[in-house]
């Protein structure tokens, strides 16, 4: 009993260490999100002010032009925008990566591994340097200020890492499973749906998740290729708070929440795929 | 806040003052035409876009915003489109210091805009907003800075005294970037006080030196554009920064300030004197922002060694394209946006007018509403943009100088090299930028 | 087993089911890049569209060799990365290991754990641009109140310091990838040995260094490499934080790159600078690639 109640104890004291550790490396992020409940003249203050004496939701109502200071961000567009880009990009790429995936792991062919080292080295290329022939190639298509252009971009910031991962769990997958339900007369598609889709399962979602908070969370080639409400997505709209002289910060961090919660809540929610996922991506080769 | 009231009010108290004002004017019919803009974003540009839809009231044309952003992204995105030939919209969100850059895209205003319309702006920014002879930007709004500061420090009985017993010279309000140095290095206490602070990045800093070069008696270029701005007079300017930087008189961030960082540290308390924007001073002023609200001073920004006061100015402006597909309503847009009841819109949140008469009348209606302080930022800044205000070199390669000129500003603050030296390398890249440029 | 790969030997099933990814590929980073690489052998102005027309051969690559600005941006990349990269392993294996640990109420530890991923990199910029203000910033006001210094400390100013303020808001940002995948590594190991090396007597040391860690490695190139791919995601942070300054302190290639290619309007040699960063980049990820397969390989995986 008394070994039972030490044991239990240890595991207690290390849960409370790793969360209080935990918490403490989401300090500034925390910042943010309490900020965001907070006026500009309270965060900002000098001698500072560590109590929160004025919480309040001014900084949300300001953005969606209640209360006394409006500012009235088209925020709805962009948060529509922020998920039909983020969600499409995310399951486009996941097709185009499981059929890739599915090559690489089921197939041998000539100068494989260079195929696949040239998939990920395209994706190296800094966005930086192909924002601005990215910007006069998607202008002659008309594709600029459209979901169309970003969602295409993302998928390919995308593929690379997803067909890796999917590759890596396709090959767990013994071969014979799929062979097996061959003999029992299954075409080659049905033996994917039916057997090898339904394993890879975790590590699709957790492909999944990297691609949609790469494409949730990207800034500098969504804020080259969006104009408007027509397509500007969230990251982009935080730069609203910024005028020529002045910076926002509270109105900022209220954006921030807006942009941080739905990604958390979908985190959360994949949490055991995410890491079975990952387990078996990648690794085993 | 019950802007109608106040609207009714000012109608009342000016309808004697102006017989025939805009009110009557013609904006021209536009039925079914959508004028499509791209204008520069923030809170306190907001207030003017409100009024858009009195114009497509009465023109019938419809305003497509394209995008809305800080000047900086504005620029990427306009150069984008230049490089791209995307230049599909009309009206464009402008800058004096940034429209040289553009070349010819933007089309020459006194050939669509009618002389009635010119006629009632300050001459001077007019002047500021004309690029090789032709004028591609009608002013919204103009900027210039002057130098508040904290009243009640300035008035204390103990300052004085020690000040007089240090310097010898009797506390006051500064005529003189000398003694702005005295008595910045006078109050600071870092890092809970700081005497006085400057923005030290980008073209912000590249501006505030080459305010004081000329306030120094020197030049950013010779006649012949060879840079001359590592001359003794622009040692002597950027010594200035260099010394309140050592003497810790400054904030020791202030390398990598920019105008928020400036405009908010002022409002907290904690520097004594601020060279700043009048766009800054309504913030200053309110309570809810300010800690040194109802104890702020201002004055004409002071002179350097030559005798001249520092007067870096611009103007946010207005642009239409040349290939605008209907010049007409784009200039009638403009010539809205500029006008008599618009300018005083933004002269009521305390943007500086560009039309003569904008002056005068919000002069007069923050007296009437006893706003004593707003009356005297609007004295001190009509003085200064008639007399002293100038604008960098109007060429294309002002951002491009800037970058070079910078970061060697910074090296020498932050001690990396000497004034001279500094400036002496800058002026080297500065040279090659202008060669490439093809000006010698 | 063999019978089912040699059935389909042929290239042609593998390379369709592949065109999708290549035709993006294509699409979205070989065309720019050739595009963009005829313009960095022009004196390309963004503002002149007509000067992308004149070819000057290799000029603009010939300056940048001999732009000191510009070698010292390149060594201070490599530095960022190295140093950045480094600490984030270290980092992200301590977490790892400590969550590991646990066995009850793990799902939130590790969604907490994520918490810094859900921020996007210009917000993290903001974020650490006035948590590192020597005057307002919060760092400094905690600092001063405890009592620990009683100066303002230059977080972003001083040469040293400014470096290592952008790299811990990378740090931050990007520990929660390296913490993530090296616990996938650590669920995936088997217990066999570890109970081996137990019943042997080695000591929780000597577990960790000789069966734990070579282990786990290969997890810790995958989380290299892909963070690798993706590094350049600090430009937002460093733009924000410092833009290269004070006088080119914090200045890495990419920020070098905007400011001449879009301030300057000088695209045709920021183009030169972008493909040297681009033959940076893809080393670092092909390093740690080899580095991958090597581990792959040590651990009696595949190919």
């Amino acid at each position: 009993m008394n070994r039972e109640m030490k044991k239990r104890l240890r595991a207690a004291g290390l849960w409370v260490t790793t969360f209080v550790l935990m918490v403490i490396m989401c300090v500034p992020g925390l910042w943010v999100v309490l900020s965001a409940f907070r006026p500009n003249r309270e965060i900002l203050a000098k001698p500072p002010i560590w109590v929160p004496e004025d919480l309040t939701l001014n900084n949300f109502g300001k953005i969606f032009g209640f209360g006394a200071e409006q500012v009235a961000i088209p925020v709805l567009s962009y948060f529509w925008n922020s998920m039909v880009i983020a969600l499409t990009s995310t399951v486009i790429a996941l097709i185009i990566g499981m059929a890739g995936g599915y090559a690489f792991a089921r197939f041998r062919f000539r100068f494989k591994n260079a195929w696949f080292l040239g998939l990920m080295l395209f994706r190296a290329v800094p966005g930086i340097a192909l924002s601005l022939p990215v910007f006069m190639l998607w202008s002659r298509l008309g594709l600029i200020d459209t979901q169309m252009g970003l969602i295409i971009v993302y998928v390919s910031l995308n593929v690379p890492f997803t067909i890796w991962l999917i590759d890596g769990f396709f090959r767990q997958i013994p071969m014979s499973l799929s062979e097996a339900a061959q003999v029992d007369g299954c075409t080659r598609w049905q033996a994917f749906w039916k057997i090898e889709f339904p394993l890879a399962r975790s590590g699709i979602a957790a492909a999944g998740v990297f691609a949609f908070l790469t494409s949730w969370n990207e800034f500098a080639l969504a804020s080259q290729l969006t104009r408007s409400t027509d397509s500007k997505t969230l990251p982009v709209g935080l730069m609203d708070f910024t005028a020529q002289f002045t910076i926002d910060w509270a109105g900022m961090c209220a954006m921030a929440v807006i942009i941080i919660v739905p990604a958390l809540i979908l985190t959360f929610l994949v949490q055991k795929h995410l890491i079975a996922g990952l387990t078996f991506g990648g690794v085993k080769g | 806040m019950p802007r109608l009231t106040m609207k009714a009010m000012v109608a009342t108290a000016l309808v004697p003052l102006m017989a025939v004002p805009a009110v009557a004017q013609d904006y021209g019919n536009y039925d079914g035409y959508t004028l499509r803009v791209k204008l520069i974003g923030g809170a306190q540009y907001e207030p003017l876009y409100a009024e858009i839809e009195k114009w497509e009231e009465m023109t019938g044309a419809s305003v497509e915003i394209l995008s809305r952003k800080n000047h900086f992204e504005l620029d990427r995105e306009i150069k984008q489109d230049i490089a791209a030939s995307t230049l599909d919209w009309c009206v464009g969100s402008n800058h004096t210091s940034f429209a040289p850059q553009y070349g010819s895209i933007y089309t020459d205003l006194r050939e669509i805009v009618s002389e009635d319309a010119l006629a009632g702006f300050v001459p001077l920014v007019l002047e500021h907003g004309t690029v090789d002879g032709r004028l591609v930007q009608l002013p919204r709004h103009s900027d210039v800075s002057n130098l508040f500061y904290i009243k009640s420090i300035f008035e204390d009985a103990d300052n004085q005294a020690a000040f007089r017993d240090e310097y010898g010279y009797d506390l006051a309000p500064p005529e003189t970037w000398d003694q702005v140095k005295d008595q910045a290095m006078f109050f600071a206490d870092p890092p809970d006080f700081f005497g006085t602070q400057f923005v030290g990045k980008d073209e912000a800093i590249t501006g505030r030196f080459y305010e004081m070069l000329v306030a120094e008696g020197g030049q950013l270029f010779s006649d012949d554009w060879e840079p001359t701005f590592n001359s003794d007079a622009g040692v002597r300017a950027l010594s200035f920064f260099v010394d309140l930087y050592e003497a810790g008189a400054v904030p020791v961030g202030v390398p990598n300030y920019l105008w928020d960082d400036t405009g908010l540290g002022f409002a907290s308390g904690t520097v004594a004197m601020n060279l700043d924007w009048g766009g800054w001073s309504a913030f200053f002023n309110d309570p809810e922002n300010s800690k040194v609200a109802g104890d702020i001073g201002l004055i004409r920004a002071p002179k350097g060694s030559a005798g001249i006061r520092t007067g870096w100015s611009g103007s946010h402006t207005f642009s239409v394209t040349e290939t605008c597909d209907n010049k007409a309503a784009a200039a009638s847009f403009v010539t809205f946006l500029t006008d008599y009841d618009r300018q005083m819109v933004e002269a009521r949140k305390g943007l500086l007018p560009t039309r003569t008469q904008v002056w005068d009348d919000a002069k007069a209606e923050f007296a009437s509403d006893g706003n004593d302080f707003l009356v005297t930022v609007f004295e001190t800044y009509q003085a200064s943009m008639a007399e002293d205000a100038f604008t960098p070199p109007l060429i294309p390669e002002w951002i491009e100088v800037s970058n070079v000129l910078w970061p060697k500003l910074q090296a020498a603050m932050v001690g990396d090299m000497s004034p001279a030296e500094a400036l002496n390398e800058a002026a080297e890249e500065a040279l090659l930028v202008m060669e490439d440029a093809g000006y010698r | 087993m063999n019978r089912f790969i040699r059935r389909h030997q042929g290239t042609l099933t593998p390379l369709l089911l592949l065109s999708p990814a290549i035709l993006t590929m294509l699409f979205v980073v070989a065309i720019p890049l050739v595009f963009s690489f005829y313009t960095s052998l022009t004196p390309y102005r963004l503002t002149r569209p007509e000067s992308i027309e004149i070819f000057v051969g290799f000029r603009n690559y010939v300056r940048l060799f001999g732009n000191d600005d510009f070698w010292a941006a390149f060594l201070r990349t490599i530095l960022f990365l190295a140093i950045a990269l480094n600490v984030e392993f270290i980092l992200g294996l301590g977490i790892a290991l400590l969550i590991n640990k646990i066995t009850w109420g793990q799902r939130t530890l590790r969604t907490i754990m994520m918490f810094p991923m859900m921020f996007s990199p210009i917000l993290v910029g903001f974020q650490f641009k006035f948590i590192f203000n020597d005057n307002i910033g919060i760092l400094n006001n905690a600092l001063q109140s405890l009592g620990i210094t009683d100066q303002a400390i230059p977080w972003l100013v001083d040469g040293k310091l400014a470096m290592f303020s952008i790299i811990f808001a990378e740090v931050w940002m990007s520990t929660s990838v390296f913490a993530i995948l090296l616990l996938a590594g650590l669920f995936a190991m088997p217990r066999d040995p570890l109970e081996a090396a137990k019943v042997d007597g080695c000591n929780a040391w000597q577990t960790f260094r000789h069966i734990t860690l070579p282990f786990i490695m290969p997890f810790a190139f995958i989380a290299m490499t892909i963070r690798s791919l993706d590094v350049a995601r600090a430009y937002d942070i460093v733009a924000v934080m410092t833009d290269g300054g004070p006088a080119g302190r914090t200045e890495l290639l990419w920020t070098m790159i905007a400011r001449v290619g879009y301030e300057n309007a000088r695209m045709g040699q920021a183009n030169a600078m972008a493909y040297i960063s681009t033959i940076l980049s893809i080393a670092f990820t092909y390093y740690f690639f080899t580095k991958l397969v090597a581990a792959r390989r040590y651990m009696g995986g595949a190919e």
